[in-house]
């Protein structure tokens, strides 16, 4: 075969040696695009392996962690929480719509594949500077292919993150989160449960869209169709998705299935071999069975990915149950093979043996590689000159930068009540959902610091986990468990692998700190564009409960004339590396000190206190504090005609970031209750001021409270148009 | 007696549950759940088209939904003075089927609008009977295609028959906007003549219950059943 053939299909030559020594013979075409499928970054992470195994998995509520189409968590009773998160980076980049809407897509399949009702997505994501107009094309793609699917679909939207920052200017991210509820007994797992029973097709035609170096395919494949090459893109269609959820869902309520995998990357292909390596069976699958939108060679239809389709397998006599259900759903409905229990993985078309390959080689067999990397060099301290920074200045700085803004702009274009059962929409400090038909209340946050993770991947790491923590504590919800997303450049760099490897590190010592096991995840690496690689952003989505809606925490004021406390540890304004950032005191990423080591015992134990007080409803409301410090802290929690009075010794204080930063408002009549529980705690707080009506005053000066809220407001839409 | 209702789902329905626990918990009646193919309704009270992309919004929202099997007997239900009410895209639906005036097209900004917003009663009708005068509700909208659209004409007809029945409003928060998706004379929901059916762009079922941040949705179903 030839060399550059092998590379083109993103194989190393060693990679192919290794293939070719084990199977003793040449490899069809069709074999040779399984492998590439198979062994790549994003099928068999070999980069990532080896440090992901150090993560912590599992601990006594988790029912499956990392390896199957989504993680669950059991919440009690016969209730169980399926998530997780995925990236959708590069056909964002390339189609933003499409791109962001398929992303969507392919997650909520995820979710629904494993018999779970999606209740809730999120999302995470990440663009260049507003300045650039292309910034403004994806941002406004983004944005609506993520809306479209999932308002068409009509799953809530109840929460993420949405950063500007230089470096993902030609290479933006888009994570997108699903969780699901499931009945513990009634959960699917890919593994097939026997020998001779039927694969099914379910769902969209396949078609060309998504087919894995598509002009490659073409050009080898078909020398006469010119006009044929379609994009490689996915394009959705929620409408079909919404039949299929409806009728998978179906199917497994009444029992007809024996498992599902759903076709996402690399399509076919993948969903059936890793259904043979989870049975430990053979899939022999006829390919000339696969409902077809236009013709198409074996190779292609090994690795579309069109979007809408899941492969099923069931016991023979449930087959005309299975079509008739389908049919009321409109979706087409294929018997393409059956398990055999020869352990290969056999494609046919036209009474001919395409593939014919042992399961162990491709997926056993897959690469793994120890990369070489760096562990960043130790940071000389450095003092910054605060002494031409006015607090004028700094408040409106934040109210002119995108990344503090109120961004309503963005979550008003999802529907995020849909179902019914949300409690706290986007835009607070974690969205929450209530599982139907009960009182128990799911809450979801995703978040990443970059910034801190570039200067010190491993405690910066400790921060991301930590803020998602936070975010959930403050409303009152018991974090349970967590889903990743490692976006990062190439880790051929060694100081990107260096990244890579310490973030995991830190993951896993603040996972393991907080029991909020990783039972998900996804790593997409080699973000970057035109030489510049993005900054390391392993996004975090985490997810809690509460037994009681009734005892949420707003995150609002509640009451004018209560108290406002701050709780935790504030960095010091020359270790708060968004203040430095974003007030133009530090230039390059060289300049910033080392972080502060966070003190996980610390912030578990800040945390504790919050969820106590909480149930003694000491607490009418409260905020955690990330970038911005207190003061965005309580611009967040202002509502409706209320505002605020605090009383700092050096204000800029107030725009600095925290370890275990949490903002409380409480009733005067609790002061002295709340104040001796935290002394007793050993928790660091700050009496810092009160709620007052209409009005922003900082030591007795005041500010335009309705020129600072109509600012918060609007300021985002007016700035990205 | 007790109330009786029903909610047709389409495919691509996504607001037939929430109708379904809405009139299940508010009527304490049986409620039908009925599949669009289905050739007839039972006999009751009230029928929801609920909100969601029937049919993918292809062609246009709400426009295969109106030639459904099921909406014959809807059309026969209503023209029987039985209560029909759509929500969202089955207001879409009803001005699709032509038992509402008017259209509704693209939001004025052209996006979705998934907010909070808040509308009060202009016209009295047994829909909104509940409801004070100028009292101001609090109802989330979630749609692409919620502006409301009529000539002149049928404007002055729909006010000389009192068949607005909501129109949009600025509501408690100092930003909240008077006419948030553009619609003529900020019209959130219209009834036909005989003021059976009522169509409007807010979900009440989305603000009824303990948890939902308003509960004013209840109005609604309270004015139907007193």
């Amino acid at each position: 075969m030839n060399e550059d053939l092998i590379l083109q299909h993103g194989l190393t030559l060693d990679e192919f040696k290794i293939i070719k020594n084990y199977l003793n013979r040449d490899l069809t075409m069709e074999e040779l695009g399984i492998f590439s499928a198979m062994w790549n970054e994003h099928c068999c992470y070999k980069t990532s392996k080896k440090w992901l195994k150090k993560l912590p998995t599992e601990n006594e509520i988790v029912i499956q962690g990392p390896g199957e189409n989504a993680g669950i968590i059991d919440i009690q009773d016969n209730d169980g929480i399926a998530f997780k998160i995925e990236s959708h980076n590069h056909p964002s980049y390339i189609e933003p719509f499409n791109g962001s809407a398929t992303g969507v897509g392919g997650i909520l399949r995820d979710i629904f594949t494993m018999g779970a009702r999606p209740i809730a997505t999120l999302d995470s994501i990440r663009f260049g500077l507003i300045e650039s107009e292309k910034t403004k094309y994806l941002l406004n793609g983004v944005v609506h292919g993520i809306g479209h699917y999932g308002n068409c679909i009509g799953i809530p939207n109840i929460g993420g993150e949405c950063e500007f920052e230089s470096t993902y200017g030609f290479n933006n991210l888009v994570n997108a989160m699903a969780v699901g509820h499931v009945q513990k007994d009634k959960i699917f797992y890919s593994k097939p449960k026997s020998i001779g029973g039927l694969i099914v097709y379910i769902g969209s035609k396949t078609g060309k869209d998504g087919i894995h170096g598509a002009s490659m395919a073409s050009d080898v494949f078909s020398e006469d169709d010119e006009d044929d090459k379609r994009p490689s893109v996915q394009v959705g269609d929620p409408f079909m998705e919404k039949l299929l959820m409806e009728g998978c869902l179906e199917l497994m309520s009444l029992g007809l299935i024996e498992s599902m995998q759903d076709m996402g990357a690399a399509g076919i292909t993948s969903s059936s071999v890793e259904m043979a390596s989870k049975g430990n069976v053979g899939v022999l699958i006829n390919l000339d069975k696969v409902p077809l939108r236009q013709p198409l060679s074996a190779y292609e239809i090994l690795l579309s990915e069109s979007q809408e389709r899941m492969l099923a397998v069931i016991h023979e006599k449930n087959n005309n149950k299975v079509k008739e259900i389908l049919q009321k759903w409109q979706i087409d409905y294929e018997v393409i093979g059956e398990i055999t229990n020869n352990k290969r993985v056999v494609f046919e078309s036209n009474n001919k043996k395409v593939v014919d390959l042992p399961v162990d080689i491709i997926v056993d067999d897959a690469p793994e590689y120890d990369r070489e990397f760096y562990i960043p060099r130790k940071r000389k301290g450095k003092d910054f000159d605060f002494s031409n920074i006015k607090l004028e200045d700094i408040i409106n700085t934040l109210l002119f930068n995108l990344n503090y803004l109120d961004k309503s702009w963005v979550f008003n274009q999802y529907d995020s009540t849909v179902m019914g059962d949300t409690i706290k929409e986007p835009g607070q400090s974690s969205g929450i959902v209530k599982i139907h038909g009960t009182q128990k209340v799911i809450g979801a946050t995703t978040d990443c610091n970059p910034l801190y993770i570039r200067i010190n991947p491993y405690e910066g790491m400790k921060y991301t986990v930590a803020e998602s923590y936070r975010n959930l504590i403050a409303c009152n919800i018991n974090p349970l468990a967590i889903t990743n997303n490692l976006n990062f450049a190439s880790p051929l760099d060694p100081n990107i692998m260096g990244e890579l490897v310490l973030s995991i590190d830190g993951l896993k010592k603040a996972a393991a700190k907080f029991n909020t096991p990783i039972v998900s995840g996804n790593v997409s690496l080699y973000n970057q564009t035109n030489q510049i690689p993005i900054k390391p952003t392993p996004v975090i989505g985490m997810v809690g409960l509460n037994q009681d809606l009734k005892k949420i925490n707003s995150n609002k004021f509640c009451n004018i004339g209560n108290k406002i406390l701050v709780l935790g540890k504030q960095l010091e304004k020359n270790l708060s590396p968004y203040l430095l950032q974003d007030q133009n005191l530090a230039s390059n990423i060289n300049e910033y000190n080392d972080l502060e080591e966070l003190d996980l015992d610390y912030e578990k134990k800040v945390a504790d206190c919050v969820l106590k007080m909480s149930d003694l409803k000491y607490i009418m409301s409260c905020n955690d504090i990330s970038r911005g410090g207190v003061f965005l802290s309580l611009l967040k929690m202002q509502y409706k005609d209320m505002g605020f009075k605090v009383n700092i010794p050096d204000p800029i204080d107030l725009f600095c970031e925290y370890s275990a930063g949490y903002v409380i408002e409480i009733r005067n009549e609790d002061l002295n209750n709340v104040t001796s529980f935290l002394g007793k705690n050993g928790v660091g707080y700050f009496e810092i001021g009160e709620i007052i009506r209409e009005n922003i005053e900082i030591n007795s000066k005041k500010f335009d409270y309705f020129d600072i809220m109509n600012n918060y407001h609007n300021n985002f839409e007016k700035i990205i148009n | 007696m007790s109330f009786k209702s029903a909610v047709i789902t389409f495919p691509g329905s996504n607001c037939d549950r929430d109708a379904l626990c809405y009139l299940q918990d508010l009527t304490k009646g049986v409620v039908y759940n009925i599949w669009h193919e289905e050739a007839s309704l039972p006999q009751v009270d009230l029928v929801i088209l609920p909100g969601g992309f029937s049919f993918g919004d292809y062609l246009r929202s709400g426009a295969m939904a109106s030639k459904s099997k099921i909406i014959n007997d809807v059309i026969k239900h209503a023209n029987n003075d039985r209560y029909l009410l759509g929500i969202c895209n089955g207001f879409q639906i009803l001005t699709e089927i032509g038992l509402l005036e008017g259209a509704l097209i693209q939001n004025k900004n052209l996006k979705f609008l998934g907010k909070n917003c808040f509308i009060k009663k202009k016209f009295k009708n047994n829909f909104n009977l509940s409801i004070k005068e100028d009292q101001v509700l609090q109802i989330p909208v979630a749609h692409n295609e919620g502006n409301f659209y009529c000539d002149n004409e049928t404007l002055k007809s729909l006010k000389n028959n009192e068949q607005i029945a909501f129109e949009y409003c600025k509501g408690e928060f100092s930003n909240s906007e008077e006419n948030i998706n553009g619609s003529i004379e900020a019209i959130a929901g219209i009834t036909n003549k005989k003021k059976n059916i009522l169509g409007m762009m807010p979900h009440p079922e989305r603000a009824y219950s303990d948890f939902h941040p308003s509960q004013d949705g209840k109005l609604i179903i309270e004015s139907l059943i007193s």
